[in-house]
C-alpha cells in the first residue's frame, strides 16, 4: 500500500499509475514476499537446543508479560492523573465560592458548589458581548482563510508561472515569524484604512497571519490529488474556476475541514493583537475579558476559570471526537516528505 | 509600419514598443484592445501618481524635520512617513511585476501569431485572457494581503532597527526619528554593557529553551505513543482522549491555571506539599520565583502542554511502518528496546524530521508558554533598565520593549536577529519538501 502510494505520487506529471509504476509495484511486492519467506525460513530453524521444558518457559514469559503490563498500566494512570491535575482544579475553581486561588481547598470540590460565577459572568460582565465578538472574528477568519488559502494552493499546485518558486519560498520563510513582530506597522496600516477598533480589522490581521503556513499545507495536500481528474474535467470543457470548485475542493475536503477548524479555533484565545487593536468596551474579545480577571492588580481566579470553562468545553468535545482525523491530518499534512 | 512579419523578425519591434509604454504593442500591433487599454491605464495611473510617489520616498529618506513650535498634530510624523514609504515601495514593486507581465504577454502573443498566422479575435482573446488570468486572480488576494499585512510590517520592523525610534527622545508625533546606521546593533552586541549583557542572557536562554522544549516534548510524545501502541491496553482509547486534553484546551487558559497553581505562597501545589508534610511554610518551593528553578518549571509545564501533539503525530507515523517488520524482529528474538531502537525510532525520526525543525522554530517564538506562565519573571539584575527578566525569551522581550519601554529600535534589532537565525531552518525544510525534490520549480 505504502509503496504504491509513493510511486503514484512520484509521478505528478501523469497523475495516475502508469504502466511503469505498476511494474514497479509488482517488483517491490515480489521482493517483499521473497524477503518474508526467507525470514520465516530462518525463524523456523531452531536456533539453540531448548533445555527447559516448553510449559515452564511459557509461564515465565507470561509472568514477565503480566508484570510489564501492570507496570505500564500504573504508569499510564499516573500520567493521566498528572494531565488531569490542573484541569480538575480549574473545573473545581469555576464552581467554588470565593475569588482567588488562595481560598481554594487543596482537595478539589471541597469548598462547596456554586454557580454564582457563571451568573455573575452573564449578568455583571460583558461576557455575552465578548463571546459574540469573538464568534464573529473567528467565523470571519475561518471563512476567509479557507477561501484565500485553498484558491492560492490550487494555483500553486496546478499552474506553472513566473516567480512561482520565489513566491513559495517567500511564504515558507514568512511563516516562521509571529505576526506581532510587525505590530507597530500593522497598527498604523489599520489606522490608515480606519480598521482600528473594528472586528473586520482583526479578521484581516488573523487572515494575513494564517496565509503563509496554511497555503503550503493545502498545497501539499492538493499535490496528492491525481491530475487525471482535472484533465478529464478540462476535456469536458470545464474552466479553471469550475475545476477548482467542482473537482478539487470536494477531493480536498479533509484538509479544508482541518483548515477551517484550525483557523476558527485560533482567534478565541489570541491576546496580543486584540489588546493592541480593540480599544473600546463593546469590541472586547473573550481573551481580553478573561485575562482582565487575573491581572497583577486583581485575582479573580474563580471567575476566570468559569469563563474559560465555557469556551474550553466545546473545544475539548470537538478534539476528542475528531482525534482520529487529527492524527491523519497532522501526520499527512505536516510530513511533506 | 503597422504590419507584423510572421517569420519572427518583428520580435524587436514588439519588445521595444511594449517597453516604451505598457500595453502599446497590444494596442498597435496585436489588436488586443481590452488588454492594451488595461495595461495603458495602469501606466497612466502610475505616471499621474509619480510626483506623490517621489515625495513619499524622499520623506522616507529624510524622515521629516523637527519643527519646533508647530502643534504636534501638524508636525512631520516620522513613523507615518516610513510606513508610507514602504507601502509605496510595495506599490512600485507591483507595478514593476505588472510591467514585466505585460512585456511577456506581448511576446507570447506575437509568438502565437507567428505559429498560427492570425491574431485572435477580440472575444477569443478575451476567453483566453480569462484562462490565463486565473492564476493571477487566484493569487491576487494572497499576494496583496501578504504584501501589506506581513511583508510591509516586517520590512518596517527591520528598517526601525536602523533608526533611533525609542522613548523618551525620539517618539513621534512630538519628535522626529532619524536614521542612525548600525548603532543599535553595536550597542546590543557589546557597545553598551547593560544591554549587551541582557541580550546575551536572553539569546542564550532562548536557544536552551527551544532545544529543551522541543526535545522533551518530542521524547515525551514518542515514549507515550510507543507505550500506548505496545501495551495494547483495553482502555487505551479512553486514555488517549485524556492525553490530548492539554492540546485541546487553549494554551492561554492552561498556562494561566498553572501559574496560579504554582504560586509560591498561596498556590495549590505548595499548599498540598505542606499538608503532606513534605515541606514547611518556611521552605516553600519557589517554582516560578527562583531564577534556575523557574527555567526548569517552564520547560516541565511546556512538556505537559506539548507532548500530546507529538504523541498524536508519532502515532500517525507509526501506523505507516509495515507490520511485517515488527513481526520479523519479534521472530528474530529482538527485545522491546532493540525493536524500538532499530525500527521504530529511525523510521519515525526520519518521517517527522521537518516537524521537529518546525517545532524548534515554533518554540523560539513560543510567546504564550512564557508570557502566560511566568510572565518572564523572576526579575534579573538589569531588569529595571532592560525589562529583560530571567525567563524572558527573545519574543517576550520584544513585546516588553515595544509595549512597556517603547524601545522600538532595540525590539527591531531582536526581530532581525530572529530572522537571521531562523531563515536557514525554513530553507532547509523547503529543500526537503517533495515538490522541491521532484524538480517542480
Amino acid at each position: 500500500m505504502n509503496e504504491k502510494k509513493e510511486i503514484q505520487t512520484a509521478n505528478p506529471e501523469t497523475g495516475n499509475v502508469t504502466q511503469e509504476a505498476r511494474a514497479d509495484i509488482r517488483a517491490v511486492k515480489a521482493q517483499q514476499a521473497r524477503e518474508r519467506a526467507e525470514m520465516l525460513e530462518e525463524a523456523g530453524k531452531p536456533k539453540e537446543p531448548r533445555t527447559v521444558s516448553k510449559t515452564y518457559y511459557n509461564s515465565v514469559q507470561r509472568f514477565k508479560q503480566r508484570v510489564y503490563l501492570t507496570f505500564v498500566f500504573v504508569f499510564l494512570v499516573l500520567v493521566c492523573l498528572l494531565v488531569m491535575y490542573p484541569l480538575i482544579y480549574a473545573i473545581s475553581a469555576a464552581f467554588s465560592p470565593g475569588k482567588s486561588i488562595s481560598n481554594i481547598n487543596i482537595i478539589p470540590f471541597k469548598n462547596g458548589f456554586t454557580t454564582e460565577h457563571f451568573v455573575r459572568l452573564i449578568k455583571e460582565t460583558n461576557y455575552i458581548r465578548w463571546f459574540r465578538n469573538t464568534l464573529i472574528i473567528a467565523t470571519g477568519t475561518s471563512v476567509s482563510t479557507v477561501f484565500v488559502c485553498s484558491l492560492a494552493a490550487y494555483v500553486f499546485s496546478r499552474f506553472r508561472f513566473i516567480l512561482k518558486k520565489s513566491l513559495m519560498l517567500m511564504l515558507l520563510v514568512l511563516q516562521i515569524f509571529p505576526s506581532f513582530i510587525g505590530m507597530i506597522a500593522i497598527f498604523v496600516i489599520l489606522h490608515r484604512i480606519s480598521g482600528l477598533d473594528t472586528l473586520w480589522g482583526m479578521v484581516l490581521i488573523y487572515l494575513a497571519g494564517n496565509i503563509p503556513y496554511n497555503t503550503w499545507l493545502v498545497k501539499s495536500y492538493m499535490d496528492t490529488i491525481p491530475r487525471a481528474l482535472d484533465e478529464a474535467a478540462r476535456i469536458d470543457g470545464a474552466n479553471s474556476a469550475t475545476i477548482f470548485l467542482k473537482v478539487i475542493l470536494p477531493q480536498a475536503k479533509p484538509i479544508i475541514t482541518f483548515l477551517s477548524v484550525a483557523s476558527f479555533t485560533g482567534p478565541w484565545m489570541e491576546f496580543i493583537f486584540a489588546k493592541l487593536i480593540l480599544r473600546s468596551n463593546e469590541n472586547q474579545t473573550l481573551a481580553l475579558g478573561l485575562f482582565s480577571f487575573v491581572t497583577d492588580k486583581k485575582n479573580e481566579f474563580t471567575m476566570f476559570c468559569a469563563g474559560a470553562l465555557i469556551v474550553a468545553i466545546p473545544f475539548v468535545i470537538f478534539f476528542v471526537i475528531t482525534q482520529k482525523m487529527l492524527v491523519t491530518s497532522l501526520a499527512g499534512a505536516g510530513v511533506k516528505e | 509600419m503597422f504590419k507584423l512579419n510572421r517569420d519572427g523578425s518583428s520580435k524587436k519591434k514588439i519588445l521595444i514598443l511594449s517597453l516604451i509604454f505598457m500595453g502599446l504593442s497590444h494596442l498597435i500591433f496585436l489588436k488586443q484592445y481590452v488588454k492594451g487599454v488595461f495595461f495603458a491605464l495602469i501606466e497612466l495611473l502610475f505616471i499621474l501618481g509619480s510626483p506623490q510617489i517621489v515625495r513619499t520616498i524622499i520623506n522616507m529618506v529624510t524622515l521629516g524635520d523637527p519643527q519646533p513650535g508647530v502643534p504636534s498634530k501638524l508636525k512631520d510624523n516620522s513613523m507615518f512617513m516610513l510606513i508610507d514609504g514602504i507601502i509605496i515601495l510595495a506599490v512600485v514593486l507591483i507595478f514593476v511585476v505588472l510591467y514585466f507581465i505585460s512585456v511577456k504577454s506581448a511576446q507570447s502573443t506575437y509568438k502565437d501569431y507567428c505559429n498560427f498566422g492570425s491574431l485572435l479575435k477580440n472575444d477569443q482573446a478575451l476567453s483566453s485572457l480569462g484562462a490565463k488570468a486565473f492564476p493571477i486572480l487566484g493569487l491576487a488576494p494572497l499576494v496583496l494581503l501578504v504584501l501589506f499585512f506581513v511583508i510591509v510590517p516586517l520590512v518596517f520592523s527591520a528598517s526601525v532597527a536602523f533608526t533611533n525610534y525609542s522613548s523618551p527622545d525620539h517618539v513621534p508625533p512630538n519628535n522626529t526619528v532619524d536614521w542612525i546606521g548600525i548603532d543599535n546593533f553595536r550597542s546590543l552586541f557589546g557597545g553598551d554593557a547593560t544591554w549587551s549583557g541582557a541580550f546575551g542572557r536572553v539569546a542564550a536562554w532562548t536557544l536552551i529553551w527551544a532545544a529543551a522544549a522541543t526535545t522533551t516534548c518530542y521524547a515525551g510524545g514518542l515514549f507515550m505513543a510507543v507505550i500506548m501502541q505496545e501495551s495494547k491496553i483495553k482502555i487505551a482509547p479512553v486514555m488517549r482522549a485524556v492525553f490530548i486534553l492539554p492540546y485541546a484546551v487553549p494554551a492561554v487558559v492552561t498556562m494561566l491555571v498553572w501559574q496560579n497553581l504554582l504560586n509560591g505562597s498561596f498556590g495549590v501545589v505548595n499548599r498540598t506539599l505542606i499538608e503532606l508534610g513534605l515541606i514547611t511554610k518556611e521552605t516553600i518551593i519557589p517554582w516560578l520565583s527562583d531564577a534556575t528553578l523557574a527555567k526548569f518549571t517552564v520547560v516541565l509545564i511546556n512538556l505537559w502542554a506539548g507532548f500530546p501533539y507529538f504523541m498524536l503525530l508519532t502515532m500517525g507515523t507509526m501506523t505507516s511502518i509495515p507490520k511485517e517488520t515488527f513481526e520479523a524482529s519479534k521472530i528474530d528474538g529482538a527485545t522491546r528496546l532493540q525493536t524500538f531502537k532499530s525500527i521504530t525510532l529511525p523510521s519515525v525520526l526520519y518521517q517527522t524530521m521537518p516537524l521537529i525543525i518546525m517545532s524548534f522554530t515554533f518554540n523560539i517564538n513560543n510567546f504564550g508558554a512564557i508570557f502566560f506562565l511566568s510572565r518572564g519573571l523572576p526579575e534579573a539584575v538589569d531588569s529595571t533598565i532592560t525589562r529583560a527578566k530571567e525567563t524572558d525569551i527573545l519574543v517576550t522581550w520584544i513585546y516588553n520593549l515595544t509595549i512597556n519601554l517603547n524601545k522600538y529600535n532595540y525590539a527591531a534589532v531582536l526581530a532581525v536577529c530572529i530572522f537571521v537565525a531562523l531563515a536557514p531552518f525554513a530553507i532547509f525544510n523547503f529543500r526537503r519538501t517533495k515538490s522541491f525534490k521532484d524538480g517542480e520549480f
